[in-house]
Protein backbone atom coordinates (compact mmCIF):
# COMPACT_ATOMS: atom_id res chain seq x y z
CA UNK A 1 0.00 0.00 0.00
CA UNK A 2 2.86 1.92 0.61
CA UNK A 3 3.59 3.45 -3.06
CA UNK A 4 -0.53 3.65 -3.40
CA UNK A 5 -0.72 6.50 -0.36
CA UNK A 6 1.75 8.63 -2.67
CA UNK A 7 -1.00 8.94 -5.11
CA UNK A 8 -4.06 8.71 -3.15
CA UNK A 9 -2.30 11.74 -1.07
CA UNK A 10 -0.60 13.61 -3.54
CA UNK A 11 -0.46 17.44 -2.82
CA UNK A 12 -2.08 17.88 -5.94
CA UNK A 13 -5.15 16.63 -5.10
CA UNK A 14 -5.14 18.22 -2.12
CA UNK A 15 -4.99 21.70 -3.43
CA UNK A 16 -8.02 20.34 -5.87
CA UNK A 17 -9.99 19.28 -2.66
CA UNK A 18 -9.33 22.74 -0.89
CA UNK A 19 -10.13 24.70 -4.21
CA UNK A 20 -13.34 23.36 -4.63
CA UNK A 21 -14.26 23.62 -1.05
CA UNK A 22 -13.18 27.25 -1.31
CA UNK A 23 -15.54 27.74 -4.44
CA UNK A 24 -18.52 26.44 -2.66
CA UNK A 25 -17.62 28.58 -0.07
CA UNK A 26 -17.38 31.67 -2.29
CA UNK A 27 -20.60 30.38 -3.97
CA UNK A 28 -22.53 30.51 -0.59
CA UNK A 29 -21.17 33.90 0.36
CA UNK A 30 -22.44 35.00 -2.79
CA UNK A 31 -26.12 33.78 -2.61
CA UNK A 32 -26.20 35.01 1.26
CA UNK A 33 -25.41 38.29 0.22
CA UNK A 34 -27.90 38.28 -3.02
CA UNK A 35 -30.62 37.23 -0.38
CA UNK A 36 -29.96 39.66 1.63
CA UNK A 37 -30.04 42.29 -0.65
CA UNK A 38 -33.67 41.26 -2.48
CA UNK A 39 -35.27 40.18 0.46
CA UNK A 40 -36.84 43.58 2.13
CA UNK A 41 -38.55 44.09 -0.97
CA UNK A 42 -39.69 40.46 -1.35
CA UNK A 43 -41.30 40.05 2.11
CA UNK A 44 -38.54 38.55 2.88
CA UNK A 45 -37.17 40.63 6.55
CA UNK A 46 -33.34 40.55 7.72
CA UNK A 47 -35.41 38.54 10.75
CA UNK A 48 -36.09 35.79 8.38
CA UNK A 49 -32.99 35.91 6.55
CA UNK A 50 -31.01 34.90 10.04
CA UNK A 51 -33.63 32.31 10.79
CA UNK A 52 -33.38 30.75 6.99
CA UNK A 53 -29.90 30.20 7.80
CA UNK A 54 -29.61 29.00 10.94
CA UNK A 55 -32.09 26.14 10.80
CA UNK A 56 -31.11 25.08 7.52
CA UNK A 57 -27.64 24.48 9.33
CA UNK A 58 -28.98 23.17 12.24
CA UNK A 59 -31.21 20.62 10.44
CA UNK A 60 -28.32 19.46 8.00
CA UNK A 61 -26.11 18.77 11.55
CA UNK A 62 -27.50 15.17 11.38
CA UNK A 63 -27.41 14.35 8.00
CA UNK A 64 -23.63 15.97 7.84
CA UNK A 65 -22.40 13.69 10.57
CA UNK A 66 -23.88 10.48 9.12
CA UNK A 67 -22.62 11.36 5.47
CA UNK A 68 -18.96 12.03 8.03
CA UNK A 69 -18.88 8.60 9.26
CA UNK A 70 -19.75 7.11 6.11
CA UNK A 71 -16.81 9.57 4.22
CA UNK A 72 -14.29 8.23 6.71
CA UNK A 73 -14.79 4.56 6.20
CA UNK A 74 -13.94 5.22 2.26
CA UNK A 75 -10.82 6.38 3.63
CA UNK A 76 -7.92 3.74 3.30
CA UNK A 77 -9.88 2.73 -0.23
CA UNK A 78 -9.68 6.60 -2.04
CA UNK A 79 -7.08 8.62 0.76
CA UNK A 80 -8.26 11.91 2.51
CA UNK A 81 -8.12 14.76 -0.19
CA UNK A 82 -10.02 12.16 -3.19
CA UNK A 83 -12.64 11.34 -0.26
CA UNK A 84 -12.97 15.30 -0.10
CA UNK A 85 -13.52 15.80 -4.15
CA UNK A 86 -15.75 12.79 -4.22
CA UNK A 87 -18.05 12.90 -1.07
CA UNK A 88 -17.72 17.20 -1.01
CA UNK A 89 -19.26 17.34 -4.22
CA UNK A 90 -22.36 15.93 -6.68
CA UNK A 91 -21.53 12.28 -5.26
CA UNK A 92 -22.53 10.55 -2.33
CA UNK A 93 -20.58 7.65 -0.75
CA UNK A 94 -22.75 5.10 -2.03
CA UNK A 95 -22.51 6.60 -5.92
CA UNK A 96 -19.52 6.90 -5.56
CA UNK A 97 -18.34 3.65 -4.08
CA UNK A 98 -20.82 1.87 -7.16
CA UNK A 99 -18.39 4.10 -9.68
CA UNK A 100 -15.14 3.21 -8.39
CA UNK A 101 -16.29 -0.29 -8.57
CA UNK A 102 -17.58 -0.43 -11.65
CA UNK A 103 -14.39 1.17 -12.97
CA UNK A 104 -12.29 -0.66 -11.12
CA UNK A 105 -14.63 -4.04 -12.90
CA UNK A 106 -13.67 -3.14 -15.94
CA UNK A 107 -9.87 -4.25 -15.32
CA UNK A 108 -10.15 -7.15 -13.45
CA UNK A 109 -9.62 -5.54 -10.31
CA UNK A 110 -11.90 -5.25 -6.99
CA UNK A 111 -11.97 -2.23 -4.32
CA UNK A 112 -9.49 -2.48 -1.79
CA UNK A 113 -7.97 -5.79 -2.42
CA UNK A 114 -4.09 -6.61 -3.74
CA UNK A 115 -5.48 -5.81 -7.78
CA UNK A 116 -6.11 -2.01 -6.03
CA UNK A 117 -2.94 -0.59 -7.61
CA UNK A 118 -2.00 2.93 -8.38
CA UNK A 119 -2.88 2.83 -11.90
CA UNK A 120 -6.55 1.13 -11.20
CA UNK A 121 -7.13 3.82 -8.68
CA UNK A 122 -6.44 6.55 -11.25
CA UNK A 123 -8.78 4.67 -13.59
CA UNK A 124 -11.58 4.80 -11.14
CA UNK A 125 -10.64 8.47 -9.80
CA UNK A 126 -11.40 9.57 -13.58
CA UNK A 127 -14.26 7.82 -14.24
CA UNK A 128 -15.62 9.07 -10.89
CA UNK A 129 -14.96 12.76 -11.68
CA UNK A 130 -15.97 12.51 -15.45
CA UNK A 131 -19.47 10.76 -13.97
CA UNK A 132 -20.09 13.46 -11.68
CA UNK A 133 -18.89 15.83 -13.60
CA UNK A 134 -21.86 14.96 -15.82
CA UNK A 135 -24.37 16.16 -13.28
CA UNK A 136 -22.84 19.50 -13.50
CA UNK A 137 -22.66 19.84 -17.52
CA UNK A 138 -26.83 18.39 -17.47
CA UNK A 139 -27.66 20.74 -14.63
CA UNK A 140 -25.85 23.58 -16.05
CA UNK A 141 -27.61 22.85 -19.73
CA UNK A 142 -30.88 21.80 -18.39
CA UNK A 143 -31.47 24.98 -15.43
CA UNK A 144 -31.89 27.99 -17.87
CA UNK A 145 -34.06 25.73 -20.64
CA UNK A 146 -36.41 24.54 -17.44
CA UNK A 147 -36.55 28.56 -16.58
CA UNK A 148 -37.95 29.61 -19.13
CA UNK A 149 -40.71 27.08 -19.40
CA UNK A 150 -41.38 27.74 -15.62
CA UNK A 151 -41.54 31.36 -16.32
CA UNK A 152 -44.41 31.06 -19.07
CA UNK A 153 -46.19 28.45 -17.05
CA UNK A 154 -46.37 30.78 -14.20
CA UNK A 155 -47.31 34.04 -16.25
CA UNK A 156 -50.12 32.04 -17.86
CA UNK A 157 -51.26 29.19 -15.63
CA UNK A 158 -50.83 30.88 -12.07
CA UNK A 159 -53.02 27.94 -10.32
CA UNK A 160 -51.05 25.62 -11.83
CA UNK A 161 -47.65 26.67 -10.36
CA UNK A 162 -49.59 26.66 -6.40
CA UNK A 163 -49.76 22.76 -7.30
CA UNK A 164 -46.48 22.02 -8.74
CA UNK A 165 -43.75 22.45 -6.00
CA UNK A 166 -45.86 21.08 -3.38
CA UNK A 167 -46.72 18.13 -5.75
CA UNK A 168 -43.07 17.70 -6.87
CA UNK A 169 -41.70 17.69 -3.16
CA UNK A 170 -44.77 15.46 -1.83
CA UNK A 171 -44.22 13.00 -4.61
CA UNK A 172 -40.46 12.97 -4.17
CA UNK A 173 -40.03 12.21 -0.46
CA UNK A 174 -43.56 9.80 -0.97
CA UNK A 175 -41.27 7.94 -3.67
CA UNK A 176 -38.15 8.22 -1.86
CA UNK A 177 -39.24 6.88 1.55
CA UNK A 178 -41.94 4.10 -0.20
CA UNK A 179 -38.82 2.39 -2.09
CA UNK A 180 -37.26 2.16 1.40
CA UNK A 181 -39.73 -0.62 2.15
CA UNK A 182 -38.97 -2.96 0.00
CA UNK A 183 -35.09 -3.39 1.24
CA UNK A 184 -35.92 -5.03 4.44
CA UNK A 185 -37.63 -5.33 7.57
CA UNK A 186 -35.11 -3.16 9.55
CA UNK A 187 -35.42 -0.73 6.84
CA UNK A 188 -38.92 -0.74 7.20
CA UNK A 189 -38.74 -0.25 11.42
CA UNK A 190 -36.34 2.62 10.87
CA UNK A 191 -38.18 4.45 8.93
CA UNK A 192 -41.29 4.28 11.17
CA UNK A 193 -38.90 5.10 14.55
CA UNK A 194 -37.83 8.31 12.34
CA UNK A 195 -41.07 8.76 11.53
CA UNK A 196 -42.44 8.78 14.76
CA UNK A 197 -39.42 10.52 16.70
CA UNK A 198 -40.81 14.02 14.14
CA UNK A 199 -43.95 12.94 14.88
CA UNK A 200 -43.65 13.31 18.72
CA UNK A 201 -41.01 16.27 18.21
CA UNK A 202 -43.26 18.51 16.21
CA UNK A 203 -46.47 17.63 18.59
CA UNK A 204 -44.23 18.41 21.49
CA UNK A 205 -43.01 21.51 19.85
CA UNK A 206 -46.56 22.93 18.94
CA UNK A 207 -48.10 22.48 22.49
CA UNK A 208 -45.14 23.86 24.41
CA UNK A 209 -44.22 26.76 22.11
CA UNK A 210 -40.92 25.46 21.19
CA UNK A 211 -39.33 26.45 18.45
CA UNK A 212 -35.92 25.46 18.70
CA UNK A 213 -37.34 21.60 18.88
CA UNK A 214 -38.56 22.45 15.11
CA UNK A 215 -35.06 23.21 13.76
CA UNK A 216 -33.49 19.93 16.34
CA UNK A 217 -36.12 17.63 15.03
CA UNK A 218 -34.30 15.98 11.97
CA UNK A 219 -31.14 15.31 14.25
CA UNK A 220 -32.79 14.32 16.94
CA UNK A 221 -35.18 11.63 14.71
CA UNK A 222 -31.97 10.62 12.45
CA UNK A 223 -30.01 9.74 16.02
CA UNK A 224 -32.33 7.97 17.84
CA UNK A 225 -33.29 6.23 14.49
CA UNK A 226 -29.83 4.98 13.83
CA UNK A 227 -29.44 3.95 17.35
CA UNK A 228 -32.42 1.55 16.76
CA UNK A 229 -30.97 0.42 13.43
CA UNK A 230 -27.78 -0.67 15.73
CA UNK A 231 -29.97 -2.87 17.68
CA UNK A 232 -32.43 -3.79 15.16
CA UNK A 233 -29.52 -5.15 12.51
CA UNK A 234 -27.20 -7.00 15.52
CA UNK A 235 -30.53 -8.59 16.67
CA UNK A 236 -32.56 -11.53 15.52
CA UNK A 237 -34.40 -9.50 12.22
CA UNK A 238 -31.21 -8.24 11.11
CA UNK A 239 -29.71 -9.98 8.45
CA UNK A 240 -27.47 -12.32 9.54
CA UNK B 1 -49.63 49.31 -4.48
CA UNK B 2 -47.61 49.41 -8.18
CA UNK B 3 -44.77 50.42 -6.70
CA UNK B 4 -44.69 47.96 -4.54
CA UNK B 5 -44.78 45.24 -7.48
CA UNK B 6 -42.43 46.71 -9.85
CA UNK B 7 -39.80 47.39 -6.81
CA UNK B 8 -40.61 43.28 -5.94
CA UNK B 9 -39.89 42.16 -9.59
CA UNK B 10 -37.24 44.80 -10.07
CA UNK B 11 -35.66 42.81 -6.44
CA UNK B 12 -36.29 39.51 -7.36
CA UNK B 13 -34.71 40.20 -11.24
CA UNK B 14 -31.58 41.27 -9.37
CA UNK B 15 -31.49 38.37 -7.39
CA UNK B 16 -31.95 36.30 -10.20
CA UNK B 17 -29.57 37.54 -12.31
CA UNK B 18 -26.99 37.74 -9.37
CA UNK B 19 -27.63 33.72 -8.64
CA UNK B 20 -27.76 32.75 -11.92
CA UNK B 21 -24.80 34.25 -13.30
CA UNK B 22 -22.36 33.69 -10.61
CA UNK B 23 -24.30 29.50 -9.85
CA UNK B 24 -22.75 28.95 -13.23
CA UNK B 25 -19.57 30.66 -12.50
CA UNK B 26 -18.72 28.64 -9.40
CA UNK B 27 -20.21 25.37 -11.18
CA UNK B 28 -17.83 25.56 -14.10
CA UNK B 29 -14.82 26.24 -11.45
CA UNK B 30 -15.43 23.75 -9.72
CA UNK B 31 -16.32 21.24 -12.49
CA UNK B 32 -12.54 22.18 -13.91
CA UNK B 33 -11.09 21.66 -10.40
CA UNK B 34 -12.99 18.11 -10.38
CA UNK B 35 -11.57 16.94 -13.35
CA UNK B 36 -8.19 18.60 -13.21
CA UNK B 37 -7.53 16.02 -10.05
CA UNK B 38 -7.78 12.88 -12.47
CA UNK B 39 -6.42 14.62 -15.00
CA UNK B 40 -3.19 15.11 -12.93
CA UNK B 41 -2.96 11.51 -11.96
CA UNK B 42 -3.57 10.36 -16.01
CA UNK B 43 -0.71 12.59 -17.57
CA UNK B 44 1.28 14.27 -14.91
CA UNK B 45 1.73 11.41 -11.94
CA UNK B 46 4.17 8.71 -13.94
CA UNK B 47 1.46 5.76 -14.45
CA UNK B 48 1.17 4.13 -17.15
CA UNK B 49 -2.56 4.54 -18.31
CA UNK B 50 -3.78 3.38 -21.21
CA UNK B 51 -6.71 5.95 -22.92
CA UNK B 52 -8.58 2.69 -23.92
CA UNK B 53 -8.71 1.45 -20.30
CA UNK B 54 -9.94 5.00 -19.37
CA UNK B 55 -12.50 5.11 -21.59
CA UNK B 56 -14.33 1.74 -21.42
CA UNK B 57 -14.13 2.55 -17.23
CA UNK B 58 -16.05 5.42 -17.61
CA UNK B 59 -18.57 4.27 -20.06
CA UNK B 60 -18.97 1.05 -17.98
CA UNK B 61 -20.03 3.68 -15.12
CA UNK B 62 -21.68 6.08 -17.70
CA UNK B 63 -24.15 2.96 -18.52
CA UNK B 64 -25.47 2.92 -15.25
CA UNK B 65 -25.22 6.38 -14.37
CA UNK B 66 -25.98 7.88 -17.51
CA UNK B 67 -29.98 8.50 -17.03
CA UNK B 68 -29.85 9.73 -13.45
CA UNK B 69 -27.14 12.91 -14.85
CA UNK B 70 -30.30 13.82 -16.86
CA UNK B 71 -33.04 12.74 -14.37
CA UNK B 72 -32.32 14.40 -11.29
CA UNK B 73 -32.25 18.01 -12.13
CA UNK B 74 -35.73 17.25 -14.01
CA UNK B 75 -36.69 15.86 -11.19
CA UNK B 76 -35.12 18.53 -8.51
CA UNK B 77 -36.39 21.48 -11.02
CA UNK B 78 -39.66 21.66 -10.11
CA UNK B 79 -38.84 21.32 -6.00
CA UNK B 80 -35.63 23.93 -6.06
CA UNK B 81 -36.09 26.44 -8.55
CA UNK B 82 -33.34 28.09 -10.46
CA UNK B 83 -30.90 29.30 -7.96
CA UNK B 84 -31.02 26.59 -5.71
CA UNK B 85 -30.24 24.14 -8.73
CA UNK B 86 -26.68 25.77 -8.83
CA UNK B 87 -26.14 24.80 -5.47
CA UNK B 88 -27.79 21.35 -4.83
CA UNK B 89 -26.17 19.81 -7.73
CA UNK B 90 -22.59 21.54 -6.63
CA UNK B 91 -22.67 19.88 -3.03
CA UNK B 92 -24.68 16.80 -3.67
CA UNK B 93 -26.24 15.11 -0.80
CA UNK B 94 -29.90 16.58 -2.19
CA UNK B 95 -32.50 14.47 -1.16
CA UNK B 96 -30.85 13.44 2.14
CA UNK B 97 -29.14 16.79 3.58
CA UNK B 98 -30.02 19.74 1.54
CA UNK B 99 -34.01 19.50 0.72
CA UNK B 100 -34.93 18.49 4.40
CA UNK B 101 -32.82 21.74 5.15
CA UNK B 102 -34.98 23.99 2.97
CA UNK B 103 -37.60 22.35 4.14
CA UNK B 104 -37.20 22.97 8.20
CA UNK B 105 -36.33 26.49 6.96
CA UNK B 106 -39.71 27.44 5.39
CA UNK B 107 -41.48 25.62 8.04
CA UNK B 108 -39.43 28.12 10.75
CA UNK B 109 -40.29 31.40 8.84
CA UNK B 110 -43.94 30.52 7.91
CA UNK B 111 -43.21 30.85 4.46
CA UNK B 112 -45.79 29.26 2.16
CA UNK B 113 -44.66 26.83 -0.69
CA UNK B 114 -44.19 27.82 -4.03
CA UNK B 115 -44.11 32.04 -3.30
CA UNK B 116 -40.92 33.98 -3.42
CA UNK B 117 -40.17 33.80 0.18
CA UNK B 118 -40.23 30.06 0.47
CA UNK B 119 -37.71 30.09 -2.35
CA UNK B 120 -35.20 32.92 -0.38
CA UNK B 121 -35.89 30.28 2.85
CA UNK B 122 -34.97 27.70 0.87
CA UNK B 123 -31.40 29.27 -1.04
CA UNK B 124 -30.65 30.38 2.70
CA UNK B 125 -31.54 27.42 4.68
CA UNK B 126 -29.14 25.63 1.69
CA UNK B 127 -26.79 28.04 2.33
CA UNK B 128 -26.62 26.93 5.74
CA UNK B 129 -26.48 23.71 5.14
CA UNK B 130 -23.27 23.84 2.89
CA UNK B 131 -21.58 25.85 5.70
CA UNK B 132 -21.96 23.00 8.02
CA UNK B 133 -21.43 20.64 5.47
CA UNK B 134 -18.24 21.78 4.63
CA UNK B 135 -16.84 22.35 8.27
CA UNK B 136 -18.21 18.84 8.79
CA UNK B 137 -16.11 17.34 5.71
CA UNK B 138 -12.69 19.71 6.29
CA UNK B 139 -12.91 18.67 10.41
CA UNK B 140 -14.24 15.14 10.54
CA UNK B 141 -12.67 13.90 8.00
CA UNK B 142 -9.68 16.04 6.62
CA UNK B 143 -8.37 16.78 10.34
CA UNK B 144 -9.40 14.13 12.12
CA UNK B 145 -10.35 11.21 9.79
CA UNK B 146 -7.00 9.02 10.16
CA UNK B 147 -7.81 8.75 13.72
CA UNK B 148 -11.28 8.57 13.42
CA UNK B 149 -11.09 4.76 11.31
CA UNK B 150 -9.34 3.52 14.18
CA UNK B 151 -11.56 5.10 16.89
CA UNK B 152 -15.11 4.31 15.46
CA UNK B 153 -16.05 0.12 15.28
CA UNK B 154 -16.83 -1.16 12.49
CA UNK B 155 -20.34 -1.87 13.81
CA UNK B 156 -21.23 2.03 13.88
CA UNK B 157 -19.22 2.70 10.79
CA UNK B 158 -21.34 -0.56 8.90
CA UNK B 159 -24.92 0.86 10.65
CA UNK B 160 -24.50 4.46 9.44
CA UNK B 161 -23.91 3.17 5.84
CA UNK B 162 -26.52 1.14 6.02
CA UNK B 163 -29.18 2.74 7.50
CA UNK B 164 -28.61 6.63 7.14
CA UNK B 165 -31.04 7.06 4.41
CA UNK B 166 -34.17 5.63 6.25
CA UNK B 167 -33.28 7.12 9.41
CA UNK B 168 -33.32 10.60 7.26
CA UNK B 169 -36.29 9.53 5.19
CA UNK B 170 -39.08 9.19 7.75
CA UNK B 171 -38.35 12.14 9.83
CA UNK B 172 -38.50 14.22 6.61
CA UNK B 173 -41.76 13.25 5.11
CA UNK B 174 -43.76 13.85 8.43
CA UNK B 175 -41.95 16.82 8.28
CA UNK B 176 -42.94 17.79 4.76
CA UNK B 177 -46.34 17.14 5.00
CA UNK B 178 -46.65 19.26 8.38
CA UNK B 179 -44.85 22.06 6.48
CA UNK B 180 -47.31 21.41 2.96
CA UNK B 181 -50.54 21.24 4.98
CA UNK B 182 -51.88 19.28 1.81
CA UNK B 183 -53.64 16.80 2.52
CA UNK B 184 -55.18 15.82 -0.81
CA UNK B 185 -51.75 16.40 -2.75
CA UNK B 186 -50.73 14.19 0.11
CA UNK B 187 -52.74 10.84 -0.25
CA UNK B 188 -51.76 11.42 -4.30
CA UNK B 189 -47.84 11.55 -3.62
CA UNK B 190 -48.10 8.57 -1.49
CA UNK B 191 -50.89 6.48 -3.87
CA UNK B 192 -48.83 7.44 -6.61
CA UNK B 193 -45.65 6.24 -5.23
CA UNK B 194 -46.92 2.78 -3.69
CA UNK B 195 -48.15 1.95 -7.46
CA UNK B 196 -44.63 2.80 -8.81
CA UNK B 197 -42.39 1.75 -6.50
CA UNK B 198 -44.69 -1.46 -5.18
CA UNK B 199 -46.41 -2.42 -8.17
CA UNK B 200 -44.23 -1.51 -11.74
CA UNK B 201 -40.66 -1.40 -10.35
CA UNK B 202 -40.83 -5.38 -9.18
CA UNK B 203 -42.59 -5.95 -12.36
CA UNK B 204 -40.73 -3.32 -14.82
CA UNK B 205 -36.85 -3.81 -13.16
CA UNK B 206 -33.76 -2.40 -12.49
CA UNK B 207 -34.01 0.06 -15.37
CA UNK B 208 -37.03 1.39 -14.72
CA UNK B 209 -36.27 1.79 -10.97
CA UNK B 210 -33.57 4.66 -12.00
CA UNK B 211 -36.47 7.03 -12.91
CA UNK B 212 -38.98 5.71 -10.66
CA UNK B 213 -38.71 8.79 -8.60
CA UNK B 214 -38.86 11.23 -11.38
CA UNK B 215 -42.25 9.15 -12.91
CA UNK B 216 -43.63 9.79 -9.27
CA UNK B 217 -43.00 13.08 -9.06
CA UNK B 218 -44.46 13.81 -12.59
CA UNK B 219 -47.28 12.06 -11.81
CA UNK B 220 -48.41 13.52 -8.21
CA UNK B 221 -47.95 16.95 -10.31
CA UNK B 222 -50.38 15.47 -13.25
CA UNK B 223 -52.80 14.41 -10.83
CA UNK B 224 -52.50 16.71 -7.88
CA UNK B 225 -53.71 19.10 -10.97
CA UNK B 226 -56.45 16.75 -12.68
CA UNK B 227 -57.91 16.20 -8.91
CA UNK B 228 -57.47 19.82 -7.44
CA UNK B 229 -60.38 21.32 -5.47
CA UNK B 230 -62.63 22.47 -7.96
CA UNK B 231 -65.03 23.92 -5.24
CA UNK B 232 -62.20 25.94 -3.89
CA UNK B 233 -61.29 27.34 -7.54
CA UNK B 234 -63.71 30.19 -8.00
CA UNK B 235 -61.56 31.86 -5.29
CA UNK B 236 -58.39 30.61 -6.20
CA UNK B 237 -57.14 33.87 -7.92
CA UNK B 238 -57.04 35.53 -5.18
CA UNK B 239 -55.96 33.11 -2.82
CA UNK B 240 -53.02 31.98 -4.43
CA UNK B 241 -51.40 35.55 -5.18
CA UNK B 242 -53.31 37.72 -2.28
CA UNK B 243 -52.04 34.95 0.22
CA UNK B 244 -50.39 37.81 2.12
CA UNK B 245 -46.81 36.06 1.79
CA UNK B 246 -46.07 38.03 -1.04
CA UNK B 247 -47.39 40.86 -3.29
CA UNK B 248 -49.38 39.79 -6.21
CA UNK B 249 -47.12 39.43 -9.22
CA UNK B 250 -48.80 40.17 -12.08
Amino acid sequence: MGSLAAYTNSAFLWICALAAFAVIALQTVIYMRAARTAGPDLGFTPQDWKRSLRSGAIAAIGPSLAVAVVAVALLALFGTPAVLVRIGLVGSAATETASADLAAGTMGAELGGASWSPEVFATALFAMSLSGGMWLVTTLILTPLLKRGDTRLRRTNPTLMAIVPSAALLGAFASLSISELPNGTVNVLIVAVSALVMAGCLLLARWLGLAWLREWALGISIIIGLVAAYFAHFSAIGPA
Amino acid sequence: MPDDMSRADAAYSAYDRTTSRWGRITMLMVLVIALAAPLYLVFFSGLQLAFGELLTAFLAVAAVFGLIWVIEPLTYYPVLGPAAMYQAFMIGNIANKLVPSAIVAQQAIDAKPGTRRAELAAVMAICGAALVHLVSLLVLVGLLGTWLVSALPDSVVEVARLYIFPAIIGAVVVQLVSYAKQPRITVIALATAAVVQLGLVPVLGEQFGNFATAVVVFGTVALAWVLRDRRAERGTATSVSASADQPPQQ
